[in-house]
């Protein structure tokens, strides 16, 4: 009996011991490097690829989609108009007019594709160890390239990012995007042509007056959105994130894509957000500078060569999650009347306020959904609680908080890349080894920040200064705080709302007040639906009474009861960015007003770099703590707020931008700010910079 | 100036009376023209009215399974014809009545005689016909013989507050003739059949003055017999009447020659509720301020009834010649109409399938018949294929018909042919291009047979831009298939469409579309829903409400979006003047809730 028992376990059990069985699979993902590690890379790159198309393609080669660009309506009518206000010939115009296609286009070609794959091939499997995918979203993509044309919209938070996107579909099968690229990569000698052939077009960041390129470049992109010739990949986040939150979304390149399915020139337009995520990000240094106001290097091949050295250390897992693809129709349906482009020709008359309004929703669906789709690392939880433990902490404790903050991380629909099998000492030990860098665990079993090596483009005083390289630690560990924000930040705003009340009770209606004003002034800093703040703040007061320990009775939140570790923790991990924010207008506040008592106006950089070395000498006077707050991201993200809040308007004058703060809504907000947080108390010589400075050669 | 009397037996009209003892009560057409699935199996059309009557068309069995899913096991008869118990008792209005018998004009109170005014042809009535019954039909039919009886009947209608709904044909698709549910008078339905007469000719002027109730067929025949024709041919010619292509503005397939109505009309008499609006002089063209003709054309019946009509006529050609092009793809084709167009050598008719539609029209071969023989076979086939490398899933085809002199047919052939091969046409032969009209007069008897199969059918077209055509026939097309999965329709849906007319600025576009409702409960329903979308994509795509079906009251949702809610409101003027009392209430264009709310 037991032997039959035995067999017909046998028969179906290879492998019971999980430490045992391979992490090429686990919960719906897929790794892709394990077959790479173990057939031949060569038959790998020249396997012959079979490609789905879409079903109305037809097909062209790149020079063709140059050819139809040349020749097109839009070109031919913004050729005239130039042509027309400058006196110039069309003949000459044209020229131009093929000179930007020049730059911009790209040179798909198979051969040079696959020369990519093996370069890329042999850098994944060096940089990564396993490089997971979600194999559904693959399914579902590689069945809508067919039936509709494809938008990729990827996350951006590594130079990684598009060589992995085009790496996954080379993998798959599937047709390799068109990629618009910033022009920085374009002047990289041997890689500027590579990624040209392989599907990078090269686009200039700023251009919005020049008509012809304006007209060129949306042609461009719309001739191979409607033909489908492949599908089309850009960031919505516009540029890399480099605090790893996801960053406000910009909408020419979508206003650009989304406009051939309102003036009906396609059926429909499937937009496929892919998130990607790093167990390590290959620049976590080079970000903590540039926040610090390093300027970051130039790209070019040599620099590539250099980081070569970055080849021989471990950069743990990568997950891609290719998300479900949005359909643009079904988005729009019922909110906009496409009509109203059937009076004129579709190459002139531009998109209408309230299509532009829909496609600014669409991008931050778009975010939103990029941000549920991420995996969070480990270190993500441990990097949180360090945040919070600046100072270091001993394992043990390091462990038990971190397991009750993945509790609270799945409770709000977070997905921790969590393995089942090992103990949670274990997995926390593990990853303190790949983050080494920044991370030592001493022989006393006590976590603490510690750099090891700053990139090579910090000079040697800046690593002596001490403000500058715990800055470095603090915002390099930050990056992965900031993975786990979005999932926080409005109950944490509750939270911070109701922990820093004075009263016994707080109504809703109250409570929203406070919650709305924080999102406001947010508004940069985390991705928020525009219109949604009732619903958020609804869904998260949910959450709270559920399982999050808010108190309430008869619709009156009861303070002290709801004061709790969850509460105190959510307050914790927000307090920089309040008081980052708080110190910007204290800044404000301080400068000197001219003989009608308006302060000066000065540039937006200018400004950053004056706020910069305020927040210097506050935490060489420690006066303040987070060493975070130096970011300029933060700074220059509170600039903008504060300008949209109508605290700062703006003024052009020869061609630059100043910055002019009403003081009487600064310090209306100000005010406002400071009932959420324990305030510091500045000195006020602080507040006025001494002639001798700290250099710190901001650069933004 | 020849004449016509009305009691010539010479001009005896094709359809009696009693239209139902010639007509199909709940169907297209001829009682004994039926497409049948025979004791062979195959698809045979019935009777020995058309060039197909009697043959089998050995592919179409195959067609009807391989591209809707047809179950031959699995049919929806029709109900039973249906008997005057099952049919609404009338609402009497008896002072009307009195009053209509001692004018002396026919009428009936008959349920069948009712039940055939009480639809016209879309998808939804037909089903009904099959499957339920009408919840409000015509209460009284009335024949009124000559325009002056017209007079009469609307004077009494308004002394009595009766509904009158204009009837001609009966072929409208556009709902126009169902009678609004929530109608309490009496309805009387005003059969203008009896006022069939060419009340005479005009040769030196080249007019002729036509009562409009005449049907097609009837007009071209009678016309013939003089040497001359209006050239005006919709394809519902065996059946529509002179009266509804005014009231609906409808276009002929030989629109490039002869012109739509609105050009063929030369003078028109509308007797309305405030009297009889006319022109005093039938000339070329005038400046009198908006055209009043322009009232009267498409007014579906909503202002007063048409009576007689002066259309242009022409001698008939002498030479009459079908032709066809073979294209690489839709898109070819379309360049080259866009061409022709362009250089405005359109011959009389030219068509363009779509691959789709050129498949169906290829299942509707007969068999072994000596007439009909397809360019797609033996050497010609591997010519195009082989050769010329045509794709047979992507090949289209265009259908012409040439009409004038020898001369003149010759030289337009040349430069059309000429044009064609730009765009990789090559010449398809004569026979192809006559099935291709073909097609489109079985087309109607084809639905009877798919509603046998549990196949809905319909067809709806639309006017567009040259350079939306291509992008409105793609996205319709997907749009059909993607609402029809969307809601579940188990099988693939057939969605076909084809460029019917070319015009200086852009094309008439016709779609047919039909699906498999096998295991649906509610399969019209699904359809209306499936049809808006399309209506809605065909908007959004630059596509017009409508090129000449109308709107009735089937497309009315869209017609304040068409034509503005200030365009609205001057229709609404027009009727308030013309209709104060609402008797022409059949509720087209404008709702009858619209209508209500803003009088």
């Amino acid at each position: 009996m037991s032997s039959s028992e035995e067999q017909s376990r046998n028969s179906w059990i290879i492998e019971d011991d999980p430490s045992k069985v391979s992490s090429k699979h686990k919960d719906g993902f897929e790794d892709i490097l394990e077959e790479r590690r173990r057939t031949s890379d060569l038959r790998f790159i020249f396997r012959s690829r079979d490609v789905p198309v879409y079903k109305y393609s037809h097909p062209r080669s790149a020079q063709q989609i140059k050819d139809d660009v040349l020749k097109s309506d839009r070109v031919k009518y913004a050729v005239e108009q130039v042509s027309e206000s400058t006196g110039t010939s069309t003949k000459e115009v044209y020229e131009e007019v093929q000179a930007i296609l020049d730059e911009m286009a790209h040179a798909y070609k198979l051969g040079a594709i696959r020369a990519l794959a093996m370069v890329l091939t042999k850098t994944m499997k060096r940089l990564y160890r396993r490089l997971y995918v979600n194999e559904e979203g693959i399914n579902k993509l590689r069945s809508t390239i067919k039936e509709y044309p494809v938008i990729i919209l990827p996350s951006h938070r590594s130079y990684a990012d598009f060589l992995l996107v085009s790496y996954l579909f080379y993998n798959y099968d599937l047709p390799l995007p068109v990629i618009a690229a910033a022009m920085d990569f374009m002047s990289m000698k041997f890689m500027g042509w590579l990624l040209r052939s392989a599907g990078a077009f090269y686009i200039r960041r700023t251009f919005s007056n020049d008509q012809l390129y304006w007209a060129v470049f949306t042609e461009y992109v719309q001739t191979q959105v409607c033909n489908g010739d492949a599908p089309v990949e850009f960031y919505v986040e516009g540029t890399r994130s480099r605090t790893a939150k996801t960053y406000v979304p910009k909408l020419g390149m979508l206003k650009a894509s989304l406009e051939p399915y309102f003036k009906a020139h396609i059926p429909d337009l499937m937009v496929v957000p892919i998130s990607i995520s790093y167990d390590r990000t290959l620049e976590e240094s080079l970000y903590a500078y540039e926040l610090l106001g390093v300027p970051k290097p130039k790209e070019s091949t040599s620099g590539l060569l250099k980081a070569r050295s970055i080849l021989s250390e471990d950069f743990g897992n990568v997950h891609m999650f290719v998300g479900e693809p949005i359909s643009v129709r079904q988005f729009c349906d019922g909110k906009v009347d496409r009509i109203v482009h059937s009076t004129a020709p579709r190459y002139i008359a531009s998109l209408t306020e309230s299509e532009e309004a829909l496609i600014q929703d669409f991008a931050y669906h778009v975010v939103l959904e990029q941000q549920k789709q991420m995996i969070i690392s480990p270190f993500v939880l441990i990097a949180t609680v360090l945040m919070q433990n600046r100072d270091g902490i001993p394992l043990r404790q390091l462990v038990k908080e971190v397991e009750w903050l993945k509790r609270q991380t799945a409770n709000l629909g977070g997905y921790v890349d969590w393995p089942g099998s090992e103990s949670a000492e274990s997995v926390v030990q593990h990853q303190l080894q790949l983050h080494g860098n920044i991370l030592t665990l001493t022989d006393e079993a006590f976590v603490e920040l510690r750099q090891s090596k700053p990139p090579p483009n910090v000079s040697k005083e800046m690593q002596r200064d001490i403000v500058i390289s715990t800055g470095a630690l603090q915002i390099m560990t930050a990056l992965y705080r900031n993975q786990l924000l979005y999932l926080f930040v409005r109950v944490a705003f509750i939270a911070v709302s109701v922990n820093s009340s004075l009263h016994d009770t707080l109504t809703l209606d109250e409570l929203y007040q406070r919650y709305s004003f924080l999102e406001q002034l947010f508004q940069r800093e985390f991705i928020f639906m525009p219109g949604h703040t009732r619903q958020d703040f609804d869904k998260s007061i949910l959450h709270l009474t559920h399982g999050g320990g808010l108190m309430m009775d008869d619709n009156r939140v009861l303070i002290k009861r709801s004061t709790n570790k969850y509460s105190t923790f959510l307050s914790q991990m927000f307090e920089p960015f309040l008081l980052g924010y708080w110190v910007v207008c204290q800044y404000l506040l301080s400068l000197p007003g001219d003989i009608h008592g308006k302060p000066l106006p000065k540039t937006h950089k200018a400004t950053s770099q004056d706020v910069q070395q305020l927040v210097v000498r506050l935490l060489q006077e420690g006066v303040v703590k987070h060493y975070e707050i130096q970011s300029l991201d933060i700074l220059g993200n509170a600039l903008l707020s504060l300008t949209s809040m109508g605290a700062i308007t703006k003024d052009k004058r020869n061609g630059e931008v100043y910055l002019c703060p009403n003081q009487i809504v600064v310090s209306r907000i100000s005010e406002n700010l400071g009932r959420y947080i324990d305030l510091p108390s500045i000195p006020g010589s602080l507040l006025v910079p001494e002639v001798k400075q700290v250099a710190v050669p901001a650069k933004l | 100036m020849p004449s016509f009397q009305s009691d010539d037996q010479r001009y005896a009209p094709t359809l009696p009376k009693r239209r139902q003892e010639l007509l199909k009560w709940n169907g297209w057409g001829y009682k004994d023209s039926k497409f049948i699935l025979n004791k062979d199996n195959h698809v045979e059309l019935t009777g020995e009215r058309y060039r197909l009557s009697g043959l089998t068309m050995p592919l179409l069995r195959d067609w009807m399974i391989q591209t809707l899913g047809v179950n031959l096991e699995h049919k929806s008869p029709a109900q039973p014809e249906r008997t005057a118990a099952d049919i609404p008792i009338p609402i009497k209005n008896e002072a009307f009545l009195l009053d209509l018998k001692k004018a002396g004009i026919p009428f009936s109170d008959d349920s069948q005689d009712r039940l055939f005014r009480a639809h016209g042809h879309t998808l939804h009535e037909i089903f009904i016909l099959r499957e339920g019954m009408f919840q409000r039909l015509p209460d009284l039919v009335a024949w009124p013989a000559s325009h002056s009886d017209v007079v009469k009947v609307v004077a009494l209608a308004a002394k009595h507050n009766v509904v009158i709904m204009p009837f001609g044909g009966g072929t409208s698709v556009s709902a126009a003739l169902e009678c609004p549910v929530t109608e309490s008078r009496m309805i009387l339905s005003l059969d203008t059949s009896q006022m069939n007469k060419i009340l005479w000719i005009d040769e030196q002027n080249l007019t002729a003055r036509i009562e409009a109730g005449v049907i097609g067929q009837d007009l071209e025949r009678w016309l013939a017999e003089k040497g001359y024709c209006t050239g005006h041919e919709p394809d519902s010619i065996e059946f529509s009447s002179l009266g509804g292509w005014v009231a609906t503005r409808a276009s002929g397939m030989k629109k490039n020659i002869y012109g739509n109505i609105e050009d063929l009309l030369v003078h028109v008499q509308m007797v309305t509720p405030q009297g009889v609006v006319e022109k005093s002089c039938q000339v070329p063209r005038m400046s009198s301020g908006p055209d009043i003709h322009h009232f009267i054309l498409g007014s579906e019946g909503t202002l007063g009834v048409i009576t007689e009509v002066t259309l242009k006529i022409r001698p008939i050609p002498l030479c009459k010649k079908y032709g066809s092009i073979v294209f690489p793809d839709f898109e070819s084709g379309v360049g080259c109409l866009r061409e022709v167009a362009r250089q405005r050598c359109a011959p009389a008719s030219i068509r363009l399938m779509d691959n789709e539609q050129f498949q169906f029209g290829h299942a509707l071969k007969p068999e072994s018949s000596s007439y009909f023989s397809g360019i797609v076979d033996g050497i010609k086939k591997f010519y195009i294929t082989k050769i010329k490398g045509f794709k047979p899933q992507e090949l289209s085809v265009a259908t012409l018909l040439f009409e004038g002199t020898n001369e003149e047919v010759a030289a337009q052939e040349k430069r059309v042919y000429e044009i064609a091969a730009k765009f990789g046409g090559l010449p398809g032969g004569e026979d192809n291009g006559q099935r291709g009209y073909m097609l489109t007069f079985v087309i109607a008897y084809l639905r009877d047979i798919g509603f046998d199969y549990h196949c809905v059918a319909e067809s709806f077209e639309t006017s567009v831009p040259w350079d939306r055509v291509l992008d409105l026939c793609r996205n319709v097309k997907d749009r059909l298939h993607r609402e029809c999965k969307e809601r579940g329709v188990q099988f693939p849906a057939f969605a076909t469409c084809r460029v019917t007319q070319t015009y200086d600025v852009g094309a008439c576009v016709y779609f047919y579309f039909a699906f498999n409702y096998r295991s649906m409960s509610n399969p019209v329903h699904v359809y209306e829903q499936i049809e808006a979308c399309a209506r809605d994509e065909i908007l959004a795509n630059g596509g017009s409400i409508s090129h000449h079906h109308g709107v009735g009251k089937l497309r009315q949702r869209w017609l304040p979006r068409t034509v503005s809610e200030v365009g609205i409101g001057m229709m609404r003027a027009v009727k308030q003047y013309l209709d104060p009392q609402d008797i022409f209430a059949n509720g087209n264009l404008i709702g009858p809730g619209q209508l209500e709310s803003k009088l």
